[in-house]
């Protein structure tokens, strides 16, 4: 019987179909004698072909009275109608098919390529299996949850596009001893990825790979080598705060408790916190917070609704060098700057531009100073006291000035005031 | 004897308490339930055959229907029976309609694997003709109707050991066979217990 042929790589992979009852010679296939209706079979019988390739198929009628005529016979193929040039009666009870060029299978259970009789009637039918072996996966990476588990992800080879089921298995061992294990909990953060819930060993190596395996064949991906250890991720801290930090109107105050899960593993964390303002999507990132559970943001707009999230590395576990994975970021936390209370501009003579206060040329470079400390030290608690200090002294100077401004004193008597520095400084 | 006495539990045990109430509460109870399970195999249906591609689902596709496992379609005089023969038929069918249904699952896990929500219904068909029939009976039992008991069920899982190579497409005509019946026979269920419904058609 004429077969499809298959490019080179190919091989004629005929998975054998599943087992059915015999019960189904009476739904389809099975000539019943005397009745007078005829059935037929096609060969060949459900063949897997690589795209591209060619499919010569015949049907081969049964029938009471024998001798039944392939006149008439036709073929559609997902239910369409094959042009009646591609078909050729071969002798009186078999019709012949030529299929070139064939595209990949439309659905996974496998092109309907059906025979049917003059009166439309179906007489048989087979499944036609196109497509392409699969490609090597590649691009692995793993991440285990606090030390209890892995979780691995990869993709497949050319794009996972081989018009075919194709099997995913992702396999791991011990390095040095051993013997290969095959995860068994899939799709769980995605198509292509596998969850290993226990029974890990730490402080050794594990061996891992993806085997793919479809009809035409299989393909598997490099061995990645890693210890638990040095894969490790928590959730991200719990129970982040954002509050104002007393009138202070461009600076909030975030809060954060570490991880519980790994607070019996020795590990040194690092955090980040990114922040944006309400109506934007471009975030700023605080970087090296280390192991602190708070931190202050400063330099804000005024007035301000602001989004913040906080996020853990937990390096350093065991003693490790290596940095663990960056955790997910935290649920987002908003908080709003207060607004500034000063007075617009064009107040009066001796208002301050752009509503700061006068400065004389030790306020200025005071002012500087102090914004350089600002932007190189974020977390620097003693500086941020500091500043903390003297702008709430300038605040409060400043609003005792427009209240004698408002009574009709002089302002010049208020800035000469504030000349005076806090002792502390 | 008194309402006080007996058991509200039984009762036969108190013959001034009707189990007439306690009938017609179990039929409509059937009743509502067929009415469900009509909805989901016709659900079922069109899930099956939108896994298995052209021709199946398009107007006019019709492969042979013949009989399955010796279980065919409600015959055209089934409505015309009187009402516990109607139910026994019913009963019988439903009965027939789970190793079926187990057998079409199987198929499906290796032809269309990812296609959990479709396996997931075909495993749900499976248990809820298995209860709709156990409910039926307890109805015809209830009627005082004879029953036909635990049926063994066929030796499907014997044939299917003999591992015929009928195909895939046969396999897929076969799924739609079964879904087709199990919607068909739902659905003439709910058509003889609604009969029997107070208030029902006659």
């Amino acid at each position: 019987m004429p077969a499809g042929r298959p490019g080179p790589a190919a091989q004629s992979a005929r998975r054998p179909p599943p087992p059915l009852p015999l019960l189904l010679l009476c739904v389809l296939g099975a000539p019943r004698a005397g009745s007078g209706a005829h059935t037929a079979v096609i060969s060949p019988q459900d063949p897997t072909l690589l795209i591209g390739s060619s499919l010569q198929a015949t049907c081969s009628v049964h029938g009471d009275p024998p001798g039944t005529t392939a006149e008439g016979l036709y073929w559609t193929l997902n239910g369409r109608r094959l042009a009646p040039e591609l078909s050729r009666v071969l002798n009186a009870s078999t019709l012949a098919l030529a299929l070139a060029n064939l595209n990949g299978s439309r659905q996974q259970s496998g092109d309907n390529l059906v025979c049917h009789a003059r009166d439309g009637s179906i007489l048989a039918g087979s499944c036609l299996y196109v497509g392409l072996p699969p490609e090597k996966p590649f691009n692995i990476s793993c991440w285990s949850k606090n030390m209890k588990d892995l979780t691995c992800r990869w993709t497949p080879g050319a794009h996972g596009e081989t018009f075919l089921h194709t099997n995913y298995s992702l396999k791991y061992k011990l390095r040095w001893y051993g013997q290969d294990n095959t995860c068994e909990e899939y799709h769980t953060v995605g198509p292509h990825s596998c969850h290993i819930p226990k029974d890990l060993a730490l402080f050794t190596p594990y061996e891992i790979w993806v085997e793919a395996t479809n009809r035409l064949g299989s393909a598997r991906s490099d061995v990645l080598t890693l210890d638990i250890l040095d894969v490790v991720t928590t959730d991200p801290p719990p129970d982040v705060h954002v509050s104002r930090v007393g009138g202070l109107e461009d600076q909030l105050s975030v809060r954060w408790v570490s991880p519980p899960a790994l607070k019996d593993f020795l590990f040194q964390a690092k955090y980040q916190i990114r922040y944006r303002v309400e109506d934007s999507v471009d975030w700023k990132v605080v970087d090296d917070v280390s192991n602190q559970t708070s931190c202050r943001l400063a330099g804000l707009k005024p007035g301000t609704v602001y989004f913040v999230q906080v996020r853990c590395n937990p390096f350093g576990i065991y003693g490790s060098k290596k940095a663990g994975i960056w955790s997910e970021w935290s649920h987002p936390t908003a908080a709003s700057t207060p607004r500034s209370e000063r007075p617009g501009p064009g107040g009066g003579a001796c208002e301050p531009r752009g509503g700061e206060p006068s400065s004389g040329p030790v306020r200025r470079e005071l002012k500087q100073f102090l914004g350089w400390l600002k932007k190189h030290a974020y977390c620097s608690n003693l500086s941020f006291r500091l500043y903390d200090q003297w702008r709430a002294w300038m605040q409060k100077t400043h609003k005792t000035r427009n209240q004698h401004r408002t009574r009709g004193s002089c302002p010049r008597a208020d800035g000469a005031r504030r000349e005076v520095l806090p002792d502390k400084l | 004897m008194s309402r006080r006495e007996g058991s509200l539990e039984d009762p036969q045990a108190d013959s001034s308490i009707s189990p007439l109430p306690h009938l017609e509460a179990k039929i409509h109870q059937t009743h509502s339930l067929a009415r469900l399970l009509t909805k989901y195999a016709e659900q079922l249906l069109q899930e099956y055959v939108q896994h298995q591609g052209d021709p199946f689902g398009l107007p006019g596709f019709s492969p042979p229907r013949l009989p399955v496992a010796g279980l065919s379609a409600p015959a055209p005089g089934h409505a015309g029976l009187p009402a516990a023969e109607r139910l026994q038929l019913d009963a019988g069918a439903l009965s027939l309609l789970p190793p079926l249904l187990d057998v079409v699952r199987r198929h499906q896990a290796e032809l269309n694997p990812r296609a959990l929500r479709l396996l997931r219904r075909l495993e749900d068909a499976a248990r809820q003709a298995r209860a709709l029939g156990a409910a039926v009976e307890a109805v015809l039992a209830a009627l005082g109707a004879e029953t036909r008991g635990p049926r063994p069920e066929p030796a499907v899982a014997a044939a299917a050991a003999a591992a015929t190579d009928a195909g895939v497409f046969p396999a897929k005509v076969l799924g739609l066979r079964v879904c087709g019946l199990y919607r068909e026979w739902v659905s003439r269920t709910e058509g003889d217990l609604g009969q029997l419904v107070p208030g029902g058609p006659a």
